[in-house]
């Protein structure tokens, strides 16, 4: 059950320049978080402004000491805030929140992941979770970002055990191109990929241009399960103001207006979501 | 001494406390079941609902602003159907009235979705929303004169005997004549403040941050407006009010009951911590028990100049 949690920070790292990876102490959300799903963090105890929360991917779970981490680029106040809460300070969590990633539930398939800039924070949990369950030589990961110096996480990806392929768009790194040309390699060069694409499930979080690629990619080599993680501007972060909303296919019951649509909430219904299901504006 | 007594009404809603929740702040309590008993709120106001399902406006719907947000949700709902087959059913298993917010398009609309809740089993009371800022037809367009808003209270008095409590906009040159015309056309009771007409600009990419243009504005901003205003409406009108806008603590809500409301509606609040309806609950307990007083009553327009 989610709840509100007063977390111990216990450090900030920089583990590239503007991106920082804090550690906290919650036993209660490292027992509950699964892959995909955030927490929201008061980043201003103190003050009203800013006011809202700030939701954070959960980007590592330590068991044992009942530790997690956050994987965030210095982009805004709340990240600024949330990086000089110092070591030692109390900080007000609320989650774990939202609907993580479905993990699949038999053994037999290949597990792509796509990861996209600091998209990589919550699939790098996704990949720990993936190995641990399913085997690490049936998780392969694909990562890729602008430069050499703004890809994330290829180290612990790799530490996992599991295949990692990069791609840069300045050829800085890895392949020079765009991260889903690996994956259109690999789901449709039958020389590198040997399985059934209906065996295949494909994993993505980065920016929407780039998970839109992802999803019609996956579409067009059969691959029966590609999700999403997205990440819309959101207030409440519980399901209960509709503001974070995501057009999906298909009507509401009920919906007499004619829509062959509805909306549904990134907070609650997502963050993940089958990217079958998901209207790309 | 004794527990002070927190009980309230409101029309014929018997509140335990004088606590609830302002529409579209709280969902319809599933998810904030998860970090309290609901039982514990003095009642429940759910989310806007209409006759037909509504898709709302679109996206982006919320900006931060300082101390406060903007919102251009425009009342998504599932319609009236799903609100009685799928949301009530949970809402009765706990000891707390429930509060229906009543949106539409036309007159009738108001009137329809009023007679069916009227009849059905669960609910205590209706909140006509006629001071949503955010859609392009009804609500505003009846909120914002006396006229108008007469007209839907009268039509809504006609078809139920529940409780009517009419939630008044700020967006008006005058809020007084309104809250007037709505005791006047059969309201029992009023609420206020809906929310702020605003907007937000990115100044880099030169363009208004809501899909929607304007939106409301909510939070601790508003709080000064909201208080007048029902300090104004309070001096004017002999009917309960809920009063809310930007309620976050105890203090909070013991300024809005010192300014002449009977109950107060914890809205942004929620968002910021979702357990500031109970902690306020117990907060004003612990006010008045250490101020001595017995009942939260004799607060209520207590203010003194």
């Amino acid at each position: 059950m989610k709840g509100i949690y007063n977390c111990e920070v216990i450090a900030h790292s920089e583990v590239s320049p503007g991106v920082i990876r804090s550690l906290l102490h919650c036993p209660e959300i490292v027992r509950q978080a699964q892959p995909g799903q955030f927490v929201n963090v008061r980043v201003a105890a103190t003050t009203t402004d800013p006011l809202l929360r700030r939701p954070f991917s959960v980007h590592a779970v330590y068991p044992n000491e009942g530790l997690f981490s956050l994987l965030y680029v210095l982009v805004g106040r709340g990240t600024a805030l949330m990086n000089k809460i110092a070591a030692g300070e109390n900080v007000s969590v609320v989650g774990p929140l939202g609907r993580g990633f479905d993990l699949g539930d038999s053994t037999g398939a290949q597990h792509i992941i796509v990861a996209g800039g600091c998209g990589a924070a919550p699939l790098h949990f996704l990949s720990d979770r993936l190995c641990a369950l399913w085997g690490c030589e049936n998780v392969k990961v694909l990562t890729g970002a602008r430069s050499k110096n703004a890809l994330l996480c290829e180290a612990e990806f790799i530490s996992h055990g599991v295949e990692v392929v990069v791609s840069t768009d300045d050829g800085s790194y890895g392949h020079h191109g765009l991260v889903t040309e690996l994956l259109q390699r690999r789901l449709f060069n039958s020389q590198l990929e040997t399985h059934n694409s209906q065996h295949i499930r494909v994993y993505s979080c980065g920016p929407n241009a780039m998970m839109r690629e992802v999803a019609r990619i996956a579409h067009e080599a059969g691959v029966p399960n590609c999700q999403v993680s997205l990440e819309n501007n959101m207030a409440c972060g519980l399901g209960v103001c509709m503001g974070c909303v995501q057009k999906i296919k298909g009507p509401v019951p009920g919906d007499t207006s004619g829509n062959n649509w509805h909306r549904e909430r990134v907070c609650k219904d997502g963050p993940v979501f089958n990217a079958e299901d998901i209207i790309w504006d | 001494m004794t527990k002070p007594d927190l009980s309230v009404n409101i029309g014929k809603i018997k509140m335990k406390n004088p606590v609830t929740v302002a529409s579209g702040t709280f969902g319809f309590g599933q998810e904030m079941a998860d970090f309290y008993d609901l039982g514990r709120l003095g009642a429940i106001t759910v989310k806007g609902t209409s006759l037909e399902p509504w898709s709302g406006n679109d996206y982006p719907r919320t900006v931060e602003t300082p101390s406060g947000m903007l919102n251009a949700i425009g009342l998504q709902n599932d319609g009236l159907d799903a609100f009685v087959n799928e949301k009530l059913p949970f809402l009765r298993q706990f000891d707390v009235p429930v509060i229906v917010n009543v949106v539409g398009q036309s007159v009738y609309e108001y009137a329809r979705v009023s007679e069916v809740l009227g009849k059905t089993e669960g609910v205590h009371g209706l909140e006509l929303n006629v001071s949503c800022p955010n859609v392009k037809k009804g609500c505003l367009a009846f909120g914002n004169s006396p006229e108008g808003i007469a007209e839907v209270v009268k039509a809504v008095r006609e078809v139920t005997d529940l409780t009517l409590i009419t939630k008044l906009s700020p967006n008006v040159t005058d809020v007084v004549s309104i809250a007037k015309a709505a005791v006047e056309a059969g309201s029992d009771a009023l609420s206020l403040i809906n929310t702020l007409l605003g907007v937000a600009i990115d100044p880099w990419r030169k363009k208004f941050r809501l899909a929607n243009i304007t939106g409301g504005l909510s939070g601790p901003a508003v709080k000064p407006i909201a208080l007048r205003m029902v300090w104004q409406v309070a001096q004017a009108v002999d009917v309960p009010i809920i009063g809310m806008g930007g309620i976050m603590n105890e203090m909070d809500a013991v300024e809005f009951m010192l300014a002449g409301a009977d109950a107060v509606a914890v809205g942004t609040g929620n968002f910021v911590n979702p357990m500031a309806a109970v902690e306020i609950i117990d907060g004003i307990e612990e006010y008045l028990a250490s101020a001595n007083i017995s009942d939260v009553k004799q607060i209520v327009g207590a203010v003194g100049k």
